[in-house]
């Protein structure tokens, strides 16, 4: 997704578009940008940078606090779109993920047709625009994808690999920062094809390890395969409150805030849990969780029931508390307990549910 | 603050707060008891945030004054002790627990960091007859659930109404409910049932009490807590937030087949053929036919056993599985020689009852296994 967090932004508020837009902290703060639109990249302002610095760049910056889960939400729609097209999706973050077309749910003969068809379904779901990279592997598809942005699709056929690395100079590659690449220059090698010819012994007291990683690259080989996101073995939240908190019905209420946040991902992710899970650390930072077991659901209510029950499993109230969390386990996909309590043939008394 | 106290006395108030304190440990207060000296007796409080013990004896209070101790350290040092005047004293270096030659110094926690719980008000106070409430929580204690499976199933839901009270706990396999009359109250409005969830806890720690208390049990409900007096001791519990099952649909009304045995004979059997069940599931298989039951066994890696018991039974031939463990839960706190068991087929709730019981109504219900 091209400046992906900037861009939510500007379409979510017209009054954005067309004006430097950072996404990130306060300038006052230590906070750092996060996101910059097209529009601020001109005055070089780029993520990581510290927000101070961005104003400093550009003095008509507008900033923008983050919200993280708007910008989950859109990405789960992007990701949606990938998944419908393979489940051959490897997630690198919230905005960016290789596919693997070879097959695909629209029998594309072609990836670059794919890529198309793809950046046309998102903007058109979500208003947004992505830059594709398609090349016969994830290290070239990497670095065509941000070839041309924004709204960019840049193609590496098979038989253009060649020419392709030809021009690529050692840094495009991902694991070669600044230093790295200004030690490969001082040995002379300045693009990439350049190590082929290095001699092995030089290119390894130079990068280390990372030297047949390079010689491979420098060939146009990467047999990584494209690895579908694991199944996520639990999720939750946390949070750190910047004044202790005192009173019972106010940890309550955060307690079910993000127990029902627990709730909401499961139903994203069609999984039930088995498990809620809660974490409380006290003034002195001692920290406790509270677990609880019991036939899988992903029903609001009864997870923020059983987070509740764990609350009164804890000094919550007493102890003033600097941090609560809130996470599901064990997942399943299907509301049958896979791993049931009883052991194997005892039957269960019919309580209604 | 300064006091003594008889060793015997303290010795006993001490007990009851063994099972009192955190055992984890996490916050280290609540391992420490409260005392507080006042006026010519000694007043102690400890609680686990969950159930809270508060309980007091007489002392001769030379300072009065508050502090806190470990409580299972000053119980063992109470303990160990001979029997005289325990002296306690707090100077600025410290606290001192002395007796006779004795003398030592323990390590204290401020008073400030103990818990503030809450206060019964007296306005909604009902008695209850101890002797009831120590049976009711004998006979379904052991059916809480141990773990956190259900959390509601943690605890046993109590159920006074204005005429009778309940007592009822499950696992979700096996259900007991006990209830006992009780005489006419004015304070309980005719028809209004008041219920609670008390944790399994509250009721270990309150039969303790019942059996080393006398008199009736003054009984309050407040917002979130429950209070339990007796004997001067209170016992304070936190209420289970939660909804209990629905528990009178899974009592069962049509279980067309009964049988009485001997509740002494049935325990031995079962508890000799059990020694060959299958070491996980427990099951004992009880073969029914005309005149007899024979419990029976196996074990793929042990062996079989059965065991034949006459009974009076006209009704057709059946065969149904239990838990060894959940019948003998029942038989080892029933109390009458002569106890039925009421059965529709092999699949649906068993029902166990004293026969001859006297003064109370006890249920014990009991899903099979399969066969």
């Amino acid at each position: 997704m091209d400046a992906f967090y900037a861009s939510v932004e500007q379409r979510d508020n017209p009054a954005l578009r067309g004006r430097p837009v950072a996404v990130g902290g306060d300038p006052e703060t230590r906070g750092v940008v996060a996101a910059a639109s097209y529009e601020a990249r001109t005055f070089g302002v780029r993520s990581a940078i510290s927000m101070a610095k961005a104003v400093r760049l550009c003095p008509s910056l507008v900033i923008v606090r983050p919200d993280i889960s708007k910008y989950k939400a859109v990405s789960r729609q992007v990701f949606e779109l990938f998944r419908s097209v393979t489940p051959l999706v490897e997630p690198l973050s919230l905005d960016e993920a290789y596919l693997d077309v070879t097959e695909n749910a629209w029998d594309e003969p072609l990836g670059t047709s794919v890529a198309k068809r793809l950046k046309d379904a998102i903007r058109a779901a979500t208003g947004l625009t992505a830059s594709a990279g398609v090349a016969p592997n994830k290290f070239l598809a990497k670095i065509a994808s941000g070839w041309k942005k924004p709204d960019g699709l840049t193609v590496i056929a098979p038989e253009r690999v060649e020419s392709f690395l030809q021009q690529l100079p050692v840094d495009a590659l991902w694991g070669v920062g600044p230093v790295t690449a200004g030690k490969l220059r001082d040995k002379g090698i300045e693009r990439l094809v350049d190590v082929r010819t290095a001699d092995p012994a030089l290119l390894h007291d130079t990068v280390g390890s990372l030297a047949g990683w390079l010689r491979q690259l420098a060939r146009g080989i990467d047999d990584r395969p494209v690895i579908a996101e694991h199944e996520p073995k639990s999720s939750g939240s946390e949070n750190t409150y910047a004044q202790d908190l005192l009173e019972i019905d106010h940890i309550r209420r955060e307690i079910a805030a993000m127990a029902q946040d627990a709730a909401e991902w499961l139903a994203s992710r069609e999984l039930f849990a088995r498990t809620v899970t809660i974490k409380v650390r006290y003034h002195d930072f001692t920290t406790i969780t509270r677990s609880h077991t019991e036939a899988p659901t992903r029903n609001g209510a009864n997870i923020v029931a059983r987070a509740m029950a764990l609350v009164s499993r804890t000094a919550a109230g007493c102890q003033p508390v600097r941090l609560l969390g809130v996470s599901v386990h064990n997942l399943t996909r299907t509301l049958a307990d896979e791993q049931p309590r009883d052991e194997g043939p005892q039957l269960g008394l019919p309580f209604e549910t | 603050m300064e006091l003594v106290v008889r060793k015997n006395e303290f010795l006993r108030e001490l007990q009851l707060f063994q099972g009192i304190v955190e055992r984890k440990n996490t916050i280290p207060i609540l391992a420490n008891v409260l005392i507080e000296a006042k006026d010519s007796e000694v007043r102690m409080l400890a609680t686990d945030l969950e159930v809270a013990l508060r309980s007091r004896c007489d002392a001769s209070v030379a300072k009065g004054g508050s502090l806190t101790l470990p409580a299972k350290k000053l119980y063992e040092i109470i303990k160990a002790l001979p029997e005289t005047d325990v002296r306690i004293d707090e100077d600025k270096n410290g606290v001192r627990v002395a007796a006779d030659r004795f003398d030592s110094r323990i390590q204290t926690l401020p008073r400030e960091d103990f818990p503030t719980l809450p206060e019964a008000t007296g306005a909604s106070r009902v008695v209850l007859p101890r002797d009831a409430v120590r049976e009711m929580i004998a006979k379904t204690q052991f059916a809480i659930t141990g773990e956190d499976t259900r959390y509601f199933l943690n605890g046993a839901l109590f159920v006074l109404r204005s005429d009778s009270m309940s007592l009822v706990a499950t696992d979700g396999h096996r259900l007991a409910l006990v209830s006992v009359a009780r005489g006419a109250d004015a304070a309980a409005k005719d028809g209004e049932e008041a219920k609670a969830i008390l944790p399994k806890k509250t009721l270990l720690e309150l039969g303790k009490l019942l059996a080393e208390s006398d008199g009736d049990i003054y009984y309050e409900r407040g917002e979130n807590h429950l209070f339990f007096e007796v004997g001067g001791r209170m016992l304070i519990s936190r209420m289970i937030d939660g909804q209990f099952p629905a528990y009178e649909r899974v009592i069962p009304k049509g279980n067309d087949k009964e049988i009485e045995f001997e509740r002494e004979r049935l325990t031995n059997a079962v508890k000799r053929v059990a020694l060959l069940s299958n070491e996980r599931s427990r099951a004992v298989k009880f073969e029914i036919d005309k005149g007899r039951v024979e419990v029976t066994s196996s074990s793929s890696e042990f062996g079989e056993a059965r065991e034949q018991i006459p009974v009076e039974y006209n009704g057709g031939a059946m065969a149904i599985s239990f838990n060894a463990q959940y019948v003998l839960d029942f038989l080892n706190v029933v109390g009458t020689d002569i106890v039925a068991l009421s059965l529709k087929d092999e699949v649906s709730q068993a029902v166990m009852k004293p026969v001859g019981a006297a003064g109370y109504d006890y249920t014990y219900v009991i899903m099979p296994m399969r066969i």
